[in-house]
């Protein structure tokens, strides 16, 4: 299945293609935020807000045929 | 003039001239809330110093500011209360100068001390909107913690870069744990490699402002349960469900 992927920020390095950070991916059936985020090659550790289809969602859920899955860093300035 | 001629013109419904251009947009009823109402501000940097700024012209009636912190020159560039002759000086201190010229009908307390687990009840409790200005993300988590165990609304945002996120945390929403993970070994973010600018801060802190009256007057929707993301350089706003 494919998915889009939206990166934000500083996570926009590990885009694939387009500097924007917006790009799709094959995921296999039953695949996870979290292996998405392992194949790009992203340190999850720098993952702190994830959403999928504009939910607040956790790094283990089972993501969905055309799912879009955005992935934000820490933001902390003031 | 003092609040209390303010409130009492407005309850005969009369509008002091200073509220005039506030009317049409929240009312003569909207205007004596926000005179009555107490909002805690925690820290008044670059989103502390705009949001005390606004409010203070808006009419909120009493604002505890508390930053134990004092401007340097690396404030200047985007922080509205650094000044070449405030240099040096605590930031609540000086945020409680500016509030007494722009608007007389606002009390002001400042506390020059770092917000902190030991002081946050004292310093929190009785107010009706907390306002997350902090740039530590582990006293950000503190402050939610708290806001939430004391039922009181908080209005956050952060800003890093181009990049801001703004959205308010009621008592039994989800938390900044939904924004922040919580084992975080860093007190920081991006914003330490992606600086923060002029203009981000005061954009997150204009929309905290607007947040601060809705909740107090009780007007359109707010951000709760909802994360408000920006980012100027791609022209992305985006509205997310925090759940």
């Amino acid at each position: 299945m494919r998915i889009e992927v939206r990166l934000y920020a500083t996570l926009r390095r590990y885009a694939l293609s387009a500097a924007e950070g917006v790009f799709n991916v094959d995921v296999p059936e039953g695949g996870k935020a979290a292996d998405v985020i392992a194949s790009l090659g992203v340190n999850v550790d720098e993952v702190h807000i994830l959403m999928i289809n504009g939910v607040s969602s956790p790094l283990d859920q089972v993501l969905a045929e055309g799912d879009r899955l955005g992935l934000f860093p820490a933001i902390g300035g003031g | 003039m003092a609040r209390e001629d303010s409130l009492a013109l407005l309850a005969r419904g009369e509008i002091p001239e200073r509220y005039q251009r506030n009317i049409g947009t929240i009312g003569i009823d909207g205007q004596k809330r926000l005179l009555k109402a107490r909002v805690a501000i925690v820290g008044a940097g670059g989103l502390g110093g705009t949001i005390i700024e606004l409010l203070a012209r808006q009419g909120v009636g009493f604002m505890r500011i508390i930053d134990g912190d004092s401007f340097t020159p690396h404030n200047l560039n985007r922080q509205i209360l650094a000044t070449e002759r405030t240099m040096g000086m605590n930031k609540a201190a000086v945020a409680t100068a500016r509030v007494a010229k722009v608007n007389s009908d606002v009390e002001t307390h400042a506390v020059p001390v770092m917000f902190n687990e030991d002081n946050a009840v004292e310093l929190l409790s009785g107010m009706d909107v907390i306002v997350d200005a902090l740039d530590s993300i582990n006293y950000r988590l503190l402050l939610c913690r708290m806001a939430q165990k004391l039922k009181i609304p908080l209005v956050h945002a952060a800003i890093a870069g181009f990049t801001g996120q703004v959205g308010t945390i009621l008592p039994t929403g989800p938390g900044l744990e939904k924004l922040y993970k919580t084992t975080i070994s860093s007190e920081k973010g991006i914003e330490t490699v992606l600086g923060n600018p002029a203009a981000t801060p005061a954009l997150a802190a204009a929309i905290q402002a607007q947040e601060v009256v809705k909740v107090l007057t009780g007007m359109g929707e707010t951000l709760s349960h909802k994360l408000l993301y920006f980012d100027t350089e791609l022209n992305i706003y985006e509205l997310f469900d925090l759940g």
